[in-house]
């Protein structure tokens, strides 16, 4: 079973895509700050992490760097509020993007994918 | 002795003088003046005279000495009449000339003028006149102009047309200037190019006229020695004075003139008139270039003026437009969090709510809703994101520019020289400003993370065919093969600070761009980056003057 981690400053939020991942038959943990998530990755193996390019306090680019610099075959999904991403080449690192929805279908899918794609 | 004529009456009549006519009948009253001007020459007052002498008591016979004096006298008066009218041509010559010279700060309008004063019967009256102009930047003295008829046929066509039009010699070299400046120019073109000395061949008898600033008077250009065969087959004539142009001790030019057509030998006053009309047309042709140069510079300025100008209301436009988005941005986000959870959960509750549930109606609702809301706001972000859209016509060198003020501090940190050598002529490309400088910045810390304890970078533009390509050389350790194909793939970094992201990066980037990107180092010699930008058909257009940026 494939244990995703979702990076997101909103607390409704990680509990929304977590309800939904697990729905799917994903282990899901989650973190609400960048340190909170690097303290998760360091401890546990994750196949895929969700993250929220724009978050209070810090960047999600950062986090991005930070994760991509340790653990470079990891896939990444940046979830936007919208298409700014674009601005930040950084955020070209991402293996996709996915803007920020209530209907969950393409993140999903994007999770299956790259999921598929690592095998 | 009774005299044979009427000299000793004071006052005769018109039949008495068969000279006086009715013109000068004043004279008729006028004893002395009448003397003067005809008894002197009259055969029967000479023979009153040769009569008078026999007489021993007379004076007569002193007259013929102060007749002889008298009449030598009055040809050198005469002579010298004409020499003063002739230089009073000369001066008032000079004068038209120097006027149009003064008043002309146009190089071609002030050489026509000087020519043809040099060939016009009015001016110097010489049949041919020749400029050769100092190239400073060739380093060549070379063929500029020439007047004259070509050949002898030509010559009697001019000639008569001149003679029909009768110009004042201004009229005349404006008419020149006008109509036939370019034709003539063509005329002599050959010749010209043939006439063309490098100014290291200072042996040459051109050469060498206007290094000793001293004009020369050639009798035969066949016998002369420091002339190539081909020139003086070229100027098909053995006699030629040369006068040097000098202004302020530079060395401007080398006016030539020779007698082609009628072979007429040349004087030492043509050559004094030459010299001394040489020094104002010097002068006049440095004002005249300088004045052309500086007008270019002018013109140079202001167009840069006026780009800069377009250019500050373009970043100025932007920002207005970039705060829009920003505040739009920021309104999306805070809204577009709740709605995802609105509609996210109102989703994962429809699930598990059977499909004859009285609330699924209303969860429905909630699901649309939201979903129609989201929809409004992408629209929203989609608008305010086209406002300032990144990927338009721009300027390289400004993009370089601001990409290079920016990391001035960079530079300085760093101890790093860094220098521009931008073409200012390239037309601007299409291109995502915004992933371009970033590329730029990319390769430049590149540079400046190679070089902690400083060095240089020079940053290139040019254009290569239909190619504008960017250079950035720097005076790094360089890198080795491998170091170079590893750059490139992600994550790769021989440097122990900095990711190593930036250039693999920057391959992507510009691959979307359809640009190449290589790189050329050895190590312990630095390292080239090289950038090359296709040019379209479009930018062709719009040329090196266009704004960038719309």
């Amino acid at each position: 079973m494939a244990r995703l981690l979702v990076v997101d400053d909103e607390r409704e939020i990680r509990r929304l895509y977590a309800d939904e991942l697990e729905d799917q038959g994903y282990e899901v943990e989650t973190a609400g700050t960048g340190a909170e998530a690097a303290q998760l990755l360091e401890n546990r193996e994750f196949d895929l992490v969700v993250l929220d390019i724009q978050m209070r306090g810090e960047s999600g680019l950062q986090i991005l760097q930070n994760i991509i610099q340790e653990r470079k075959e990891m896939p990444v999904i940046l979830c936007t509020a919208f298409g700014s991403y674009k601005e930040d080449f950084s955020s070209w690192l991402a293996d996709a993007y996915v803007v920020k929805s209530s209907d969950l279908t393409e993140l999903k899918q994007e999770i299956r994918r790259l999921l598929e794609k690592r095998k | 002795m009774e005299p044979s004529c009427c000299w000793h009456k004071e006052q005769i009549g018109p039949e008495e003088c068969p000279f006086i006519r009715d013109a000068n009948a004043d004279l008729l009253l006028n004893r002395k003046n009448r003397v003067l001007q005809y008894c002197l020459e009259c055969p029967r007052f000479m023979e009153d005279v040769r009569r008078l002498r026999k007489d021993p008591d007379s004076l007569a016979e002193i007259l013929p000495y102060l007749m002889e004096d008298l009449q030598e006298l009055r040809i050198r008066n005469r002579l010298l009449n004409g020499q003063v009218e002739v230089r009073n041509r000369e001066i008032k010559f000079l004068h038209e000339v120097s006027l149009v010279l003064q008043t002309s700060m146009d190089v071609d309008e002030v050489i026509a003028m000087a020519l043809t004063a040099v060939t016009a019967g009015e001016g110097f009256g010489l049949n041919r006149a020749i400029l050769l102009l100092v190239d400073k930047e060739r380093q060549n003295l070379k063929g500029h102009f020439a007047v004259g008829p070509r050949r002898r046929e030509d010559a009697a066509r001019i000639w008569k047309e001149l003679e029909e039009k009768n110009h004042s010699l201004r009229e005349l070299a404006q008419t020149f200037f006008e109509m036939k400046m370019s034709a003539e120019k063509a005329r002599f073109q050959d010749l010209l190019e043939k006439l063309s000395v490098p100014l290291s061949r200072s042996n040459h008898l051109f050469v060498r006229t206007l290094n000793e600033q001293k004009s020369s008077h050639v009798q035969d250009l066949y016998m002369e020695p420091d002339i190539d065969p081909g020139q003086v087959e070229a100027l098909e004539v053995h006699e030629m004075i040369l006068v040097p142009l000098i202004s302020r001790n530079r060395r401007i030019g080398l006016l030539m003139a020779d007698n082609i057509i009628n072979g007429q030998p040349i004087t030492t006053d043509d050559l004094h008139s030459l010299e001394t009309f040489a020094l104002p047309v010097s002068f006049a042709i440095e004002r005249a270039a300088l004045y052309e140069r500086l007008q270019e510079e002018l013109t140079k300025l202001t167009d840069a003026n006026r780009r800069l100008k377009e250019q500050q209301e373009i970043i100025l436009r932007m920002e207005k437009m970039a705060l829009v988005g920003k505040i739009t941005s920021n309104i999306a986000h805070s809204i577009r969090n709740p709605l995802t959870i609105i509609g996210g959960f109102a989703r994962t509750l429809i699930k598990n709510t059977p499909p004859d549930d009285s609330k699924r109606h209303y969860i429905e609702s909630i699901i649309g809703e939201a979903k129609r809301l989201e929809e409004v706001l992408q629209e929203v972000l989609n608008y305010s994101e086209s406002l300032h859209p990144t990927f338009d016509l721009w300027d390289v060198n400004q993009l370089i520019t601001g990409v290079y003020v920016a990391l001035q501090d960079d530079f300085e940190r760093n101890g790093m020289e860094c220098r521009l050598d931008l073409d200012s002529t390239l037309p601007p490309v299409r291109l995502d400003y915004k992933k371009m400088t970033y590329c730029l910045r990319s390769i430049i810390n590149n540079s400046l993370e190679a070089m902690p304890r400083g060095g240089t970078l020079e940053i290139r533009t040019l254009r290569s065919d239909d190619e504008l390509l960017i250079l950035l050389s720097d005076s790094g350790p360089g890198m080795g093969p491998e170091t170079i194909k590893g750059i490139t793939s992600p994550f790769f970094s021989t440097k122990d600070i900095g990711s190593g992201l930036g250039l693999s990066l920057c391959a992507r980037i510009l691959e979307g761009h359809g640009a190449g990107f290589t790189i050329r180092s050895t190590e312990g010699r630095g390292s080239t980056f090289q950038i090359s930008l296709k040019l379209s058909m479009e930018e062709e257009q719009h040329g090196p003057l266009a704004g960038s940026g719309r």
